[in-house]
């Protein structure tokens, strides 16, 4: 359905998108990578971003049944792709 | 003594299960080598178990510093020999998130030998929501025993505690399932284990979601934590000025019942003047530390200092600091020692310094009876808006900001110029979900801390007072300070303080004061209670307004107190936690920009008014 489209990333998400993880960037040290993998950032996983506040803040995403907040520092290097499941 | 330990991930319950099962019968437990505090107990009706509560991680390949303390402390607990069980706590309502680290506590267990058994929390939340979570099936896949509990209403607690009476007698065989199980394939199978057991449908994370729409909006949001702050402040001033009173009036109370049934002179001065002068002078202050530590203990268990720390991410960030140091910087304004502490969650090294000179900068709690000394002096006891908000109050507002302002202006400027801000991590955030918050351990947590700031710094206060009524009263039996051995030395240092309008007694108690910043106001109890007529009952505050302070002085020595380090306890915290060449640069930095702004300060008042 989709042309084949460069990466998106997670701080790209409008409030209420939902995508799947795809990767992670290289430039995302290995810790971190594990980290978010470990809070369900699954190659595959549905991400909703839940709230985008203002003024650059930390953006609220969803991923199974818990909701963290990234800054675009972290965000930026998850990359995801349009998601059967659509908009929340 | 057999030991069974405890682990959960962060926001599972673990705390308040810990407290469930021992009956809040706690205390702290040294463990050799670590230097986190670790809390332990017996279990309720099994005395001879003792249930060690593991510092909160979720993992065991950790990322911050903190969470290397917890790793370390568990790898070695599985060693010893004492450890028989372990009980693994997850938030049922949450399973994916916790459940790696489940098995990853799982297949460490079962490499050392030791029984584990999940503790599915929450039990309560899953009934209410009607959401079901298969913890049969799950214990089935994962080879342990799962039981749903609820930490909160004490649902499962009965079960739990028989079959594990049963367990440390039988001493199950232990199962070698997940022994070799690389990280990989775990995260693999708890993310399956998770959709295939865990419950269903988002009522929660919805729910969730309209009040971080209220309380994350921008505008709205922004008002509400304002507001939420304001009322911080307010609380530990203006409404806990009633107990303050009271305990004010019963301090004197004794001592004027108490004095005059003491025929020996120098010993009624004594009590009089060095016991319910000075010590009374720095009891009245426990019910705000009380109050602020209520308060806090609210905000933590209801969620919002999550969001909190997400709010304050972006600004903090342009000062060197992090969201994640919102919480250790907002602890410092109960006491500096437990923030050196929570700054362990700042994972990035260097975020973490900038957060350790933040925090002594905070208004901490034993300041509070410098400043309410200082407000009381020069602010009228007046309130405005029917009676809400009291001049003092906003007067204590406008200090405790400029504390927090000095602290982001000093990161600030340090991040800009130092090479080690390059290093800094990433933010991310789990955001619980929000809850009515569980009073009792709350409750239970302001009365420890309070008992804590009375037994530690009373010890100090007691030794200190009694050393300043010994040099104010010898060698002249009391009759002229200015002629005593105190006086001596305050004329000594007076140089030192005189070009800022401050006489020796302001200078004896600011050296006094390095030992704890409270003990500024007992000194100047007993050196004014020495100075007054002993049958001046007038609090000190009236003594002070008496001997003619200028306004200048009073703001300068408001400045000097927000900016300097006085206090050993946080200064070898510091050295410890971080080092002693950090720990001394700051003293010695601290305490010359404190100086240098209160003469500052003290010639611009002086000046304008
Ligand atoms: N409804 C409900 N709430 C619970 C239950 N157990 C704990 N809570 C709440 O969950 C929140 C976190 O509980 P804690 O006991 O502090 O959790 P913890 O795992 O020790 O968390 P950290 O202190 O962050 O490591 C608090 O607001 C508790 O009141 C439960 O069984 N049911």
């Amino acid at each position: 359905m989709h042309p084949a489209q460069s990466p998106r990333s997670l701080w790209a998400l409008s409030k209420g998108e939902t995508c799947a993880v795809l990767g992670f960037d290289e430039a995302l040290p290995e810790p971190y990578r594990i980290r978010l993998m470990e809070f369900g950032f699954h190659q595959g996983e549905a991400v909703t971003c839940l709230l985008r506040p203002g003024f650059g803040a930390p953006r609220v995403y969803r991923v199974s049944n818990t909701v963290f907040s990234l800054d675009v520092e972290i965000a930026r290097f998850v990359f995801v792709e349009q998601s059967e499941l659509g908009s929340a | 003594m057999n030991r069974v330990l405890l682990i959960g991930s962060p926001n599972s319950g673990k705390s308040s299960l810990f407290n469930r099962l021992t009956g809040l019968n706690q205390r702290v437990a040294n463990f050799p080598g670590i230097t986190v505090d670790v809390a332990s107990g017996p279990f309720a009706g099994m005395p001879d178990v003792e249930l060690v509560d593991f510092p909160g991680t979720y993992s065991l390949q950790p990322i911050s510093g903190e969470e290397a303390v917890a790793v370390e402390f568990f790898q070695r607990a599985l060693t010893d020999p004492e450890v028989r069980h372990v009980l693994c706590v997850v938030d049922a309502t949450r399973l994916e998130k916790s459940l790696y680290f489940t098995l990853q506590v799982i297949r460490e267990c079962q490499k050392r030998g030791k029984p584990v058994s999940v503790l599915a929390n929450m039990a309560d939340v899953l009934a209410v929501n009607d959401l079901a979570f298969d913890h049969a099936g799950l214990a089935d896949a994962i080879g342990a025993p799962v039981l749903l509990v609820s930490a909160r209403q004490g649902l499962g607690i009965d079960l739990l505690l028989s079959e594990l009476r049963q367990k440390l007698i039988s001493q199950p065989a232990v199962s070698s399932r997940w022994s070799e199980t690389p990280d990989e394939l775990l995260r693999g199978s708890a993310h399956q284990l998770a959709q295939r057991f865990g419950p269903r449908g988002d009522v929660l994370v919805q729910s969730q979601l309209r009040l971080d729409s209220f309380f994350l909006n921008t505008g709205l949001g922004g008002v509400a934590f304002f507001c939420i702050m304001f009322l911080l402040f307010q609380s530990i001033f203006t409404w806990s000025a009633p107990v303050m009173d009271a305990v004010e009036t019963v301090v004197m109370g004794m001592g004027a019942t108490l004095v005059p049934l003491i025929s020996n002179q120098v010993i009624a001065d004594f009590v009089a003047d060095a016991l319910f002068g000075g010590v009374g002078a720095f009891l009245v202050f426990v019910p705000q530390i009380f109050v602020l530590t209520l308060v806090i203990g609210v905000l933590e268990d209801s969620g919002y200092l999550a969001r909190a720390a997400l709010i304050c991410h972006r600004p903090l960030k342009v000062f060197g600091l992090t969201g994640k140091s919102f919480i250790p910087m907002l602890s410092g304004v109960a006491c500096a020692i437990p923030a050196i502490y929570a700054a362990r969650a700042v994972d990035s090294p260097w975020q973490r310094v900038m957060t350790y000179l933040a925090i002594p900068l905070m208004p901490c709690s034993a300041r509070l009876p410098v400043y309410t000394l200082l407000i009381a002096v020069f602010i009228p006891d007046e309130t405005a808006l029917l009676g809400l908000v009291g001049w003092q109050g906003l007067a204590l507002f406008l200090i405790y900001f400029f504390g927090m302002f000095a602290a982001l202006v000093i990161t600030g400027v340090v991040s800009r110029f130092a090479s080690g801000a390059k290093s800094e991590l990433p933010f991310v955030l789990e955001l619980p979900p929000y809850r009515l918050p569980s009073i009792r351990p709350i409750l239970r947590m302001a009365i420890n801390r309070s008992k804590h700031f009375v037994t530690k710094a009373g010890k100090v206060i007691l030794a200190v007072t009694i050393a300043v009524w010994v040099l104010g009263y010898f060698p002249n039996g009391g009759t002229d300070l200015g002629t005593s051995w105190l006086g001596m030395l305050g004329h000594w240092i007076q140089p030192l303080f005189e070009p800022m309008g401050l006489d020796w007694r302001y200078g004896v108690a600011i050296l006094s004061s390095f030992l704890a910043r409270e003990v500024f106001v007992g000194t100047l109890g007993t050196i004014f209670g020495i100075e007054g007529a002993d049958d001046n009952m007038l609090p000190l505050v009236e003594q002070i307004q008496g001997s003619g302070l200028p306004l200048g002085s009073g703001i300068a020595l408001l400045v000097f107190f927000a900016i300097a380090l006085q206090c050993v306890s946080t200064v070898a915290i510091l050295s410890k936690e971080g080092s002693f060449r950090l720990a001394s640069r700051m003293l010695v930095g601290y305490l010359v920009t404190a100086y240098l702004l209160a003469l500052l300060t003290f010639n611009v008042v002086e000046a304008l008014v």
